[in-house]
């Protein structure tokens, strides 16, 4: 799944939360509808925010997986 | 000024019942899975930190302005993040705890057990992130502690506190729940590692093999430290009786219930084995022995010093339910019936309290966290709830 399409890459390996949601956040806002960010986190707290974040805010989390660069998920902006 | 809080100053507060509120900012999923639980009834709130990222005005307005306010998260970063915003809308007495959650789980907090002025003096360890219990004796200047957690600085902290050095560990079985601070104790202080042949055979450390009826002391002329084998919850679970007064019963005697004999996957032979250790060890002790079991399952069970310690005669009365079956067959059918899933993780957690898996310290953390699946019955309650 790893090459799926993105438009953007945000790198938050190292950071711990709150930082990779709140700079996800806003990579996102700047974004256009219908795109994609691939973002990069070794913060294993970060798997079930994202994806808790994502349902809350109604953009769709395609796809996140574990890699050997850490935890990589692909949002789509609603 | 935002004000960092320990583990242990949080369970004080809830100890005496402290006014605040507990704000857990971590997501529903990981707030649902495992959250603090308190010795009384407690003000909880889950709004997660995400939550005032995108809406602050809204999530500010469900956070009660007349109390103080404790934040919990996973680390401490998103805790703090919510901290400031709290003070940023006039919120004066706002704390976040220090490590978060994790440090909550590996939390360790003593009650003496036994009266001042003692020959020897007993100790409750309570982990109340994992509702389970190690527990200790001082004799002489020495500390023998049964079913430590990993928490070795507790341990060394405790000793120092009270001018004694750790001399031994006794496990009562192969843990499947939490990892075994044992190893990590006898690594940094030299301490004796005590085990059954039936859990330990094969083990990477070097431990003593206990045998039914040995007796060893607590210190040179201290009390006496008697083990009674009781397999069932496992093939090497054992009592240990101290002093022929008190009796660390591991995962075999719950003041509730009995230790569950499904965990190794072989439910109808372990029940077998539980059957007979209930009617022959269990039933023909003194009933006026004083059980210190190794997992409570609430806080109900705690006296008002928050020791979990009743009479076997106690134990066998009030839960008769499973104590009072008369044949093997009933039994075994009892533990079919209140069988359940075990978490995941409890193959690896053997793995590593058998020295087979050595993870990285996080790892160890991340394994070690959440409340133990230890009891055969008092489940079917919490399914229903």
């Amino acid at each position: 799944m790893s090459e799926m399409n993105f438009d953007q890459v945000l790198d938050c390996k190292g950071m711990n939360c709150p930082l990779p949601v709140i700079k996800t956040k806003k990579a996102i806002d700047a974004m256009d509808s219908g795109q994609v960010l691939k973002m990069v986190a070794t913060d294993p707290g970060s798997k079930n925010d994202i994806s808790a974040w994502a349902s809350r805010t109604g953009n769709e989390l395609l796809n996140s997986e574990q890699t050997d660069e850490g935890y990589v998920f692909f949002i789509q902006k609603k | 000024m935002l004000t960092p809080y320990s583990a242990n100053e949080l369970f004080n507060w809830l100890r005496q019942k402290d006014d605040f509120l507990l704000l857990d900012v971590r997501n529903e999923e990981d707030f649902g899975r495992f959250q603090v639980e308190s010795p009384h009834k407690v003000d909880m709130l889950n709004v997660p930190y995400f939550d005032f990222m995108e809406e602050e005005e809204t999530s500010v307005a469900k956070v009660p302005r007349n109390k103080k306010i404790k934040v919990v998260c996973a680390k401490e970063g998103s805790a703090q993040y919510v901290g400031e915003i709290l003070e940023s809308h006039g919120f004066e007495d706002v704390g976040y705890l220090k490590e978060g959650i994790v440090s909550w789980g590996n939390m360790l907090a003593p009650v003496r057990v036994n009266e001042e002025g003692e020959a020897f003096e007993v100790w409750q360890f309570i982990r109340p992130g994992k509702a389970s219990l190690s527990w200790g004796v001082i004799s002489e200047g020495e500390l023998s502690i049964f079913d430590p957690s990993r928490n070795l600085e507790f341990y060394t902290e405790f000793a120092a506190e009270h001018g004694c050095k750790i001399t031994q560990t006794f496990e009562t079985h192969l843990q499947a729940d939490y990892i075994s601070g044992s190893r990590f104790i006898s690594k940094a202080v030299g301490s004796k590692v005590y085990g059954h042949s039936g859990d330990f055979m094969g083990a990477s450390f070097d431990y003593t093999a206990v045998q039914n009826g040995d007796i060893f002391k607590a210190s040179p002329n201290g009390p006496d430290i008697e083990v009674v084998h009781s397999p069932g919850h496992t093939p090497g679970s054992t009592c240990y009786k101290i002093d022929d007064t008190f009796v660390v019963s591991g995962d075999t005697i719950f003041l509730v219930s009995l230790g569950r004999p499904d965990l190794g996957g072989k439910a109808v032979e372990w029940a077998g084995m539980l059957y007979e250790t209930m009617t022959q060890k269990i039933k023909t002790m003194d009933p006026t022995l004083q059980i210190l079991p190794g997992h409570y399952i609430e806080w109900a069970e705690a006296d008002e010093d928050l020791v979990f310690m009743d009479t076997l005669q106690n134990i066998l009365d009030s839960n008769a339910a499973i104590y009072g079956i008369s044949t093997e067959a009933d039994f075994v059918e009892f533990i079919k019936q209140n069988i359940r899933k075990q978490p995941d993780v409890y193959a690896e957690i053997r793995k590593v309290n058998a020295g087979w898996l050595d993870p990285e310290d996080d790892e160890q953390s991340s394994m070690d966290l959440g409340k133990n699946e230890c009891a055969a019955s008092a489940y079917a309650a919490q399914q229903s709830a």
